[in-house]
């Protein structure tokens, strides 16, 4: 009986032995010698496989930045950083890409908002916002149940009264949490730290009237903002909106601030002089 | 010469491994949409197979069965489908690339498709020689191949087609696969090995 044990084990180690051999052979010979350029460019890049430069992995952007297929400042998380390294790397010219953060556009946290119904089904927005609207009064208001902080692969979001807030800083710009919010509620922003950010932190269309029976801090559509600074604030659609491309003339945002009567406008960060090299 | 030419036909097609014996359905699903990339799948399958084939009959001739460790049999299947699909790989990666992107995961997995380690054990259990048994392995490869190469030529005919929208993807695959099925049970009637 013992003999067969041994025989047996034998035999398995013989013959393990004898395809390893074949296959370390082999392995020698059909060799791939892989672009040395792939492993260097993936040094660089963040690794997060966020998939924001429009192909599926970090290692497939490195691939197609040699084929030529995707431009060198393609990586969005990495930003200016990256792709200034990987323009040095592969000498070639590169355009800085603008820097964008997330933004959050709505301003009602759990204290203040208003229900409409009791939801008690899978707690994800999608899945709340699938089963008649969600369970908020507001229509356009963040749900809260964090699919957004869920996504976010640069641990950028954390959820504070069950409302997104948003690290500036640690914010790449990716856009998977625009994508995830089944709302609408987060837009992608240019900023790069050479003035305070405002936003409106509202997404409400509904008219003032309707806004200010189920939210203290909706948009009413006053338009004190628009009459205080024209060119920074525009209101269209009962919806204040910060108009982000006249950023230059960035004077006289303090006084719509103080105005508005919902509170609604807010401003997310001060100036941060490092991030504007 | 004949009984050769038995062993060979009846493999691919009166006991066609997918069609009458319903094994390695997972790649004739999975790698059926295009033909390009089913024939090369076909193939390495079909390489896989006439090689285990020799060395399970190596194996079990002058191992197993001389040292009486028939129980042994499944495990060094295994050992040789195993170590002959990281061959196959490494071939595939070095040779084609694009090949090797497009086959994907389905190509390690060849080492868990069923149809492979039932030829190595159909082999044995039907008391072939050397010669049979790599005839054998060959023609269930081709026999394999025919059949995928023939779902994936319907399948993509099948794009073009206004299927009801319940039975739109996998299902209408497997309806397909049944029809199949049907139409190679013609070959029964044809002698076998």
């Amino acid at each position: 009986m013992n003999t067969i044990i041994l025989v047996a084990v034998l035999t398995m180690a013989g013959l393990g032995t004898f395809f390893a051999l074949i296959l370390a052979f082999f392995s020698k010979k059909f060799a791939v010698q892989d672009d040395p350029r792939v492993e260097e460019i993936l040094a660089i890049l963040p690794g997060v496989n966020c998939g924001a430069c429009g192909v599926a992995s970090c290692h497939l952007f490195a691939e197609s930045l040699l084929a030529n297929k995707v431009p060198i400042n393609g990586c969005i998380p990495g930003g200016a950083e990256v792709a200034e390294k990987l323009s040095a790397l592969l000498g070639v010219e590169s355009e800085m890409p603008e820097k964008k953060v997330a933004v959050v556009h709505c301003g009602a946290d759990a204290n203040v908002r208003k229900l409409r119904a009791r939801y008690q089904g899978v707690e994800t927005c999608s899945a709340a916002n699938m089963i008649a609207g969600g369970e908020l009064a507001c229509i356009y208001g963040c749900l809260g149940y964090g699919d957004c902080f869920d996504v976010c692969p640069f641990d950028a979001i954390r959820m504070i009264d069950g409302l997104p807030r948003i690290d500036l800083i640690k914010c790449t710009g990716c856009g998977k949490c625009v994508i995830a919010c089944p709302r609408d509620i987060i837009s992608l922003e240019p900023w790069d730290g050479s003035h305070p950010l405002v936003t409106v932190a509202c997404n409400s269309l509904d008219k003032g009237k309707d806004v200010r029976k189920i939210c203290p801090v909706g948009c009413i559509a006053c338009k004190i903002c628009e009459k205080l600074s024209p060119e920074l604030f525009k209101v269209e659609n009962n919806l204040a909106r910060f108009n982000t491309p006249n950023l230059k003339e960035y004077d006289n945002w303090e006084k719509p601030l103080e105005k508005c009567p919902t509170n609604c406008i807010v401003k997310l960060s001060d100036k941060v002089p490092s991030l504007s090299k | 010469m004949s009984e050769f030419l038995l062993i060979f036909i009846s493999a691919i097609l009166v006991n066609n491994f997918v069609l009458k014996y319903f094994l390695g359905i997972c790649p004739f699903i999975g790698v059926s949409d295009e033909v390009t990339a089913s024939l090369n799948m076909g193939m390495a399958v079909t390489f896989v197979m006439t090689l285990t084939a020799p060395f399970v009959w190596l194996i079990n001739t002058y191992i197993l069965a001389r040292f009486n460790l028939p129980f042994l049999e499944y495990v060094t299947d295994i050992i040789v489908i195993a170590s002959l699909v990281q061959l196959v790989e490494m071939f595939i990666k070095k040779y084609s690339r694009g090949l090797y992107n497009t086959l994907g995961i389905y190509l390690p997995l060849i080492t868990t498709n069923c149809a492979i380690l039932f030829s190595a054990l159909f082999l044995v259990l039907r008391n072939y020689n050397f010669i049979q048994s790599i005839i054998f392995g060959f023609g269930s490869g081709i026999g394999f191949t025919l059949a995928i190469v023939i779902m994936a030529g319907i399948r993509e005919e099948l794009e073009y087609a206004d299927v009801p929208k319940p039975f739109k993807g996998a299902a209408i695959t497997l309806l397909v696969a049944g029809l199949m099925a049907l139409a190679f049970m013609g070959f029964a009637g044809m002698p076998s090995a």
